[in-house]
């Protein structure tokens, strides 16, 4: 009776808003999305307390691909600062990344924790299962491995990466890697010392890629699965673009090229992967940018179609201290062969800094967040094509700055 | 002839040792664990770097006759690379030691740490190793337990950052309970560009810990919370010690009510009433360690004091140039019981090179001063009513020692 009815508002819902959608075989799925957000910071900038959001913490919505329906964001769980968010392969639990924003010290060094919850199957709140210290300050990012019993971390502030281990229950357990970056870059402003940015295994979990903002490097760690050590690799790591800033990292569906996009360059280094020896060899330097723009950019998050046929890449740009944008999100197609990028479009974010994105597993939607607009819109997503095109649908979410999807109702 | 002499003696003391032995108390024995240098290589701007030509394999363990000064060769106890500090358990069943890593990337001061458990062998003084984690920060030079034994505190020198760690009943390791990364600097352009924690300890009254920052001049003070292992700025959260001095080593005096910060490029030690409720130190003195004729590089090291109270101890590494070494010393130091205040005693020297570390046994009888240097352990007979030094003579070989630490034997 129930699956009945279910069906039946499918149904109507699909007539009302997206009637071609109806046949399509992921018709049936539905997800909870949930929204990373800064809740706010108390710090003192130029002498003066800074920062302020009206966010309580994560935040969860219902999406069909289906028809685009998504609903409106309701609190999963309050909890100071989650900024960056991940999910186990089980998908019963989820892993945030949390800034005190009340700890001492300059912007870039909060005390940081990360938190583990799980989910509500039915209906996708989280319950709090531990908090304990990321080890580092600043965390800005974490990815769990591939066998779901390790947390990876990228410490910005405090210049390392560290591995933090799973329970059976999903909570967290004891550190089992810390490794410490040294150096800068060529900027002095962001590159005075080390910045980790992100920290991604690798398609067979044998290592792990840290993109490192602060001395313009991706490090390379051979990452062992049955202790949660890292450990460098020969070489230690490939040098990107100086200058450059890389920020985020993601492989291909193959496995078999890695995209490493730099925040103040906005290009997007494409680097074949040798996976016997964990080497990168530079393919191609895709720019981002239009040639003719004149101002800073600040790019941010990357993310490769589940089709493996398109990437995108957000870009948050400034032309002078008030004056925003114009921001953007790339449309690149992926040569299946050769792994290289040809630029397709750049479309507006329908807002401001578009610090994440993320694309829905059924691939038909990226949902893009805009950090100071307070709004996340959903974007068409045509698989052939590779562009995207708005939709009416947008969700107000104050600083959002993560998106990550977990199936609903299994 | 003098090392006739002195082998004399050792031979002397080891057969009345002998002799006398079945009718000392099993209390008064005790080992000795030494922390050592096993060795380093590291690579900076491409190129491989190394020094200590360290024959050590890890942590050695003497046997300790505290009523005859009885001191036995050292054996290998556990072999471990680069234990350069250890601390024990309260209930002296476990041994925890920091090691930094030879061939770990990065300056030299930047070396990839760990943290090792052992439980100890109450018999033979073996160890045992339990597991190893990450000390969670880089050149870890300093570990402690919080008084209950469930947690061990460390100082990450190089990363500057501290960090707890909770200990499981068995005596192993596991999750990290705090992490708090220093930000700061101080005037020394040399050492004093980013903070480096170079202590960490809880207050007799395990309520609040004391961290010194060498690289900040700072004395910091945080709240610990013995049920969950967090630490937290209470207000006014540091003391500051003289600009340029280096505060490296800290210690309380036995009651709980002063506490000592010896600088390391200073040689001073800031003298601080410890207020146990406010979780305050309010300075006092500054006490001088370094001669007023002595012209040239100084870099004290440790500081303890006599269980008695009444004397504190401190060792001074020297370079009067770049070849000169010395005179390395350890000072004695007389205490005011009532305002807590330094009056020298005495400056002696330590009867080798580099004395990094010292340790007077728990009865208080004797002093080991340990030479990174001259891999040697002095061993120094303490007058308890004057507080000063004797060489008993006494000193056994160990390759790079740079801590020492004693747990009573048959247990």
């Amino acid at each position: 009776m129930k699956n009945i009815r279910n069906l039946a508002l499918l149904a109507l819902f699909a007539v009302l808003c997206v009637p071609s959608a109806w046949s399509s075989p992921a018709a049936s799925a539905e997800y909870f999305v949930y929204f990373g957000t800064y809740t706010g910071f108390t710090y003192m900038k130029e002498g003066l307390p800074a920062g302020g959001s009206n966010s309580k913490g994560i935040y969860v919505s219902r999406f069909k691909p289906a028809t685009g329906e998504v609903s409106e964001p309701e609190l999963a769980a309050e909890i100071v600062n989650p900024a960056f968010l991940a999910v186990h392969p089980n998908r019963r639990f989820l892993y945030v990344a949390t800034e005190d924003p009340f700890s001492l010290g300059p912007d870039f060094d909060h005390a940081s924790y990360v938190s583990a919850f799980s989910i509500d199957p039915t209906t996708g709140k989280l319950h709090l299962l531990n908090t304990l210290p990321t080890g580092g300050t600043s965390t800005c990012y974490l990815s769990i491995d591939k066998t779901g019993r390790y947390v990876l971390m990228a410490n910005f502030g405090s210049s390392s990466v560290t591995v933090l281990r799973i329970k059976e229950d999903g909570s967290l357990g004891e550190q089992s890697a810390f490794m410490k970056h040294v150096g800068h870059g060529k900027d002095p402003s962001f590159q005075s010392q080390a910045h980790p940015h992100s920290i991604d295994v690798s398609p067979d979990n044998r290592f792990a890629i840290v993109s490192d903002l602060g001395v313009d490097k991706l490090f390379v760690y051979r990452f062992d699965e049955a202790t949660g050590a890292l450990s460098p690799d020969t070489p230690p790591f490939v040098e990107a673009e100086a200058g450059g800033g890389p920020r985020h990292f993601v492989f291909d569906s193959a496995g078999k090229f890695g995209y490493a996009l730099h925040e103040m360059s906005g290009f997007v280094a494409v680097l074949a992967w040798d996976p016997a020896n964990g080497a990168f060899t530079k393919v191609q330097d895709a720019r981002t940018l239009a040639p003719d723009f004149i101002g800073l950019n600040d790019s941010a998050e990357i993310a490769i179609h589940p089709n493996g046929k398109f990437l995108y890449e957000s870009n948050r740009r400034f032309r002078g201290p008030d004056l925003w944008g114009p921001d953007s999100i790339g449309v690149f197609s992926i040569d299946p062969m050769k792994g290289t990028l040809t630029g397709v479009e750049q479309v507006a974010p329908q807002g401001t800094m578009p610090r994440q994105f993320a694309i829905d597993p059924s691939g038909s939607y990226l949902f893009a967040a805009n950090e100071l607009t307070g709004n996340v819109v959903l974007f068409r997503v045509d698989g052939n094509t590779g562009r995207l095109t708005p939709t009416k649908t947008e969700l107000k979410i104050d600083v959002p700055v993560c998106i990550v999807f977990v199936p609903a109702q299994r | 002839m003098r090392q006739i002499r002195s082998t004399l003696c050792v031979v002397i003391a080891f057969v009345l040792a002998g002799a006398a032995r079945p009718a000392m108390a099993q209390d008064n024995d005790f080992f000795v664990y030494v922390g050592t240098y096993t060795g380093f290589k590291w690579v900076h701007h491409s190129k491989p770097y190394g020094f200590g030509e360290s024959h050590s394999k890890g942590i050695y363990v003497s046997r300790f006759h505290a009523a005859t000064g009885e001191l036995s060769e050292p054996q290998l106890a556990a072999e471990v690379i680069n234990p350069s500090f250890l601390t024990i358990s309260p209930n002296h069943h476990f041994l925890y030691a920091v090691s930094e890593d030879p061939l770990s990337l990065g300056p030299p001061l930047d070396h990839s740490s760990y943290v090792s458990a052992f439980a100890i062998d109450p018999a033979t003084g073996k160890l045992r190793l339990l597991n190893t984690a990450p000390a969670s920060g880089t050149s870890t030079c300093y570990i402690s337990m919080d008084r209950t034994g469930k947690y061990v505190f460390m100082a990450n020198f190089g990363s500057g950052s501290v960090s707890v760690i909770r200990v499981r009943t068995d005596g192993s390791l596991g999750e990290l309970t705090s992490f708090i990364q220093n930000v700061g600097h101080s005037v020394d352009r040399a050492i004093q560009t980013e903070p480096h924690p170079h202590w960490i300890g809880p207050s007799p009254d395990n309520r609040f810990v004391i961290v010194s920052d060498l690289g900040m001049d700072k004395v910091l003070i945080f709240r610990f919370d013995a049920e969950t292992g967090v630490l937290s700025p209470p207000d006014p959260p540091f003391a500051s010690v003289y600009p340029g001095g280096g505060p490296r080593h800290f210690t309380f005096d036995p009651a709980g009510k002063f506490g000592y910060q010896l600088g390391e490029m200073s040689g001073a030690i800031d003298v601080f009433a410890w207020d146990a409720s406010k979780g305050t130190l309010t300075t006092i003195q500054l006490a001088q360690t370094v001669p007023h004729d002595f012209f040239g590089s100084n870099h004290s090291a440790e500081i303890e004091i006599l269980p008695n109270g009444k004397f504190l101890y401190e060792s001074n590494r020297r370079t009067l140039s770049e070849t000169v070494r010395a005179p390395d010393t350890i000072g004695v130091f007389a205490i005011d019981p009532g305002k807590g205040t330094l009056t020298p005693v005495e400056q002696i020297v330590s009867g080798g090179v580099m004395p990094r570390n010292f340790k007077i046994d728990p009865s208080g009888k004797y002093l080991l001063a340990a030479n990174q240097i001259s891999n040697n352990i002095v061993l120094f007979a303490i007058d308890g009513s004057t507080g000063r030094l004797s060489k008993t003579g006494k000193e056994i070989t160990v390759d790079t020692p740079v801590c020492i630490q004693f747990v009573p034997a048959d247990r």
